[in-house]
C-alpha cells in the first residue's frame, strides 16, 4: 500500500478499498522502523495524524463531502508552520517555538482533508544544499544511505523517497525543492514566485522563496499544486492568478513543441551528467520535441548574484532574532547588548552565521552599489533573457543538478556547495517555475534529474510537460532499497 | 584578491549583533575572502542603463489592505514562545546600569 501514490490512496480511501486510519497507521509505521536509517523527520505527528485519520473515517461513513486529499499522508518541512506544532527551522534559536497560526499552505491542505504526518529536516533556516547543516541531524539519500539527501528540503525529499508518505512540501529559495528532488529520484516543484503563498513559512530571502511540493509522479504534483495555487490575502506578493485544472494540461507528449536548451551555460557539466543529459534530449526529441538553442550566457552570473541577493535579505530577515519576543534566549545575558550578542552566537549555527555576516556585508556603506545594486541589475539582465528566450521557444531544458548526489561530509569549501545551485538559482531569480523530473539513474545507481522552466505563471504547462516526459521516460518507477522494505 | 581585514569581519560581527569567537574569526576570515573573490565575477557585466529588480514580476499590483488592526494574536498566546514576561509584558534585562 505504501507504494502507491497520493491519488491512487485518495481513490483507494474513497471508494471504501481501505480506511484512513489504514493508510495513516501503515505510513506510521514505516517512519518508525526505517527512519532511523534515514532521518527524514524532526517531529513525527502520529497523535494528531490519527486523530484526523479517525474522524475522515466517519466522514466517509456518514456520507459527507470528502476533500480532494482525503486520506493523503503529507509531510511538512520544518519552517512552514502548523498551529499547536513546534517550527524549529532545524535552529537552537527555535528548538522551543511553537507556531502560532497555520501557514496558508498547511491551512489549504487541512480543508482538503490531508493528513499531516510529520515535520522534516532541514538546512538550519534551509541555508544550504545538504541538511548537513541542521542543528539537529543530517538526513541520509534512501537511494545511498552514505550520500545526503540533497537540501535544503533533504528531509521532505527523502520521506516521499523512502516512501514514509506520498506527499511533502518543502522550501525553494535557491533549488531546495529541485535539487533534492533529483537526488532522491523524486519529482520537486517550484512555482512561479507568488503562485503559492508564503504566508506562514519562516522568511529567507523573501524575493526568492517559495513554497514547493515533492512527489512521487506529475499527477500527485497536479493535484496537489491545483489545491496550493490559490490568491493568499495575507501574502503582499502572492498572485492573483485564476484556479486553473492542471490535469486539463497533461499531453502525451512534446509533439509541437519547442524546447530551448542553452548549451553555452552547460559548457562545465561533467562528463557522466552530459552523456546522461544528452540522452534525456535525445528522449524528448523521439517524444516530438524540437530542440533550439537559446542565449542564457548571462547565468554564468547567476551563483554570485544570488548569494548576493540571498544573503543581503537574509541579513535582514534573521535580525527579528533576537532572543527578545520569542525564540531562544542566552540563560548567560546580563544586559541587553549580551541578549542580542550571546543569544545570536549560540542560537545559530555555522552558515547561517556565514551569510548573515556575508550579508551584511554586501549591504554595508561602501559596498551596497559595488554587490547589492549590481546584482539587483544584473537581475534585471536574467528576468530580460528569459523573456527573450521565451520568444523562441516554449520551455526551457536544463540538468537539475551538476552531479548527483554527493556523499555526507566531502563538500567542505562553501563556494564549491554553492557551486551546486548553479542550474536551480536561475529559476528563482528570474522568480520563473520550474520542475525537477527523474531522467536517469547513474552508474553509481544513484538518482539524476532533469529540469524544465516554463514561462511565467504557466505551472500547469509545466507539469503538464513533466507528465510527457514521465511516459517518455519512466525512471521514477525505480525504487531505492528501503523502499521496496515492508514493515 | 579581496582583502576583508580581521577588523572588516569583527565590523560584520558587530553590524550583525553576533558574538564571533577567534577560532570561528579565522575559519571566517577564509570564507568570506574566498566568496567575496567569487562574487566580485559581477565587475564583469555590463550593466550601464539597466534597471535594479525591484520586484520580479513587471505587472504585479500589491495588493495593500487598510490600515486597520486585525488578525489580533492573543496576549496570552504570544506570550508563550517569549524566553521571559512578567505582568503580561515581554521581559527584558536592564538596559541602563545602576552606578
Amino acid at each position: 500500500m505504501y507504494q502507491k501514490s497520493a491519488y491512487e490512496l485518495h481513490e483507494a480511501f474513497v471508494l471504501g478499498d481501505i480506511s484512513a486510519v489504514e493508510i495513516c497507521e501503515s505510513f506510521l509505521k514505516r517512519i518508525e522502523k526505517l527512519d532511523g536509517k534515514v532521518g527524514a523527520f524532526l517531529q513525527v505527528l502520529s497523535e494528531s495524524a490519527l486523530e484526523k485519520a479517525r474522524e475522515l473515517d466517519l466522514k466517509r461513513k456518514h456520507g459527507k463531502p470528502l476533500g480532494k486529499l482525503a486520506g493523503v499522508p503529507v509531510a511538512i518541512k520544518d519552517n512552514i508552520h502548523i498551529k499547536g506544532e513546534p517550527t524549529t527551522c532545524a535552529s537552537r534559536m527555535l528548538a522551543n517555538y511553537n507556531a502560532h497560526f497555520d501557514a496558508t499552505a498547511v491551512r489549504l491542505l487541512k480543508e482538503e482533508d490531508a493528513i499531516i504526518i510529520g515535520k522534516t529536516n532541514l538546512d538550519e533556516f534551509a541555508m544550504g544544499g545538504s541538511t548537513e547543516h541542521s542543528a539537529f541531524l543530517a538526513t541520509h539519500n534512501p537511494w545511498n544511505l552514505k550520500c545526503t539527501a540533497g537540501g535544503s528540503s533533504g528531509g521532505s525529499s527523502a520521506a516521499v523517497s523512502a516512501r514514509f508518505c506520498p506527499l511533502s512540501l518543502g522550501s525553494d529559495t535557491g533549488g531546495s525543492v529541485r535539487q533534492p528532488a533529483a537526488y532522491c529520484g523524486i519529482l520537486g516543484y517550484k512555482p512561479t514566485y507568488g503562485r503559492i503563498s508564503r504566508y506562514g513559512l519562516v522568511a529567507f530571502g523573501s524575493s526568492l522563496d517559495q513554497i514547493g511540493i515533492f512527489a512521487q509522479n506529475s499527477k500527485d504534483l497536479a493535484l496537489s499544486a491545483e489545491v496550493l495555487g490559490v490568491h493568499c490575502k495575507h501574502d503582499a506578493t502572492s498572485a492573483d492568478h485564476p484556479k486553473e485544472n492542471f490535469a486539463n494540461h497533461f499531453r502525451d507528449d512534446f509533439k509541437g513543441l519547442k524546447i530551448g536548451i542553452p548549451y553555452t551555460f552547460l559548457e562545465d557539466l561533467p562528463d557522466e551528467s552530459r552523456k546522461s543529459f544528452e540522452s534525456s534530449v535525445e528522449i524528448l526529441k523521439k517524444s516530438g520535441a524540437e530542440i533550439v538553442e537559446v542565449d542564457l550566457t548571462i547565468l554564468k552570473y547567476s551563483i554570485a548574484t544570488y548569494y548576493i541577493l540571498a544573503t543581503a535579505e537574509a541579513s535582514t530577515n534573521l535580525a527579528r532574532f533576537d532572543g527578545i519576543r520569542y525564540g531562544n534566549r542566552d540563560p548567560h545575558a546580563v544586559t541587553l547588548d549580551e541578549v542580542y550578542d550571546l543569544t545570536r552566537e549560540f542560537g545559530f549555527g555555522f552558515e547561517v552565521k556565514r551569510r548573515i555576516l556575508l550579508g551584511t556585508y554586501v549591504l554595508s556603506a561602501g559596498h551596497s552599489t559595488s554587490y547589492y545594486k549590481k546584482a539587483q541589475k544584473v537581475r534585471t539582465k536574467i528576468i530580460e533573457s528569459f523573456e527573450k528566450a521565451f520568444e523562441s521557444c516554449d520551455l526551457i531544458t536544463l540538468p537539475t543538478t551538476p552531479t548527483p548526489a554527493f556523499e555526507l561530509g566531502s563538500v567542505q569549501d562553501p563556494v564549491s556547495m554553492y557551486l551546486m545551485d548553479l542550474y536551480t538559482t536561475t529559476a528563482n531569480l528570474s522568480g520563473l517555475p520550474a520542475v525537477s523530473v527523474p531522467s536517469d539513474v547513474s552508474k553509481g545507481n544513484k538518482p539524476i534529474g532533469i529540469q524544465f522552466i516554463a514561462p511565467s505563471m504557466q505551472d500547469a504547462f509545466l507539469i503538464g510537460c513533466a507528465h510527457a516526459f514521465e511516459k517518455a521516460c519512466p525512471v521514477n518507477e525505480q525504487l531505492p532499497e528501503i523502499a521496496k522494505e515492508n514493515v | 584578491m579581496s582583502d576583508l581585514s580581521d577588523d572588516t569581519i569583527e565590523h560584520l560581527a558587530r553590524l550583525s549583533r553576533i558574538s564571533v569567537t577567534e577560532a570561528d574569526k579565522k575559519i571566517l576570515y577564509q570564507d568570506l575572502n574566498r566568496i567575496v573573490d567569487f562574487i566580485d565575477l559581477l565587475e564583469q557585466v555590463d550593466t550601464e542603463g539597466v534597471a535594479t529588480c525591484d520586484f520580479v514580476h513587471k505587472h504585479h499590483k500589491h495588493l495593500l489592505r487598510e490600515d486597520k488592526v486585525k488578525d489580533m494574536l492573543p496576549r496570552d498566546e504570544f506570550l508563550k514562545n517569549a524566553p521571559d514576561h512578567m505582568g503580561g509584558m515581554v521581559k527584558v534585562p536592564p538596559i541602563i546600569k545602576k552606578e
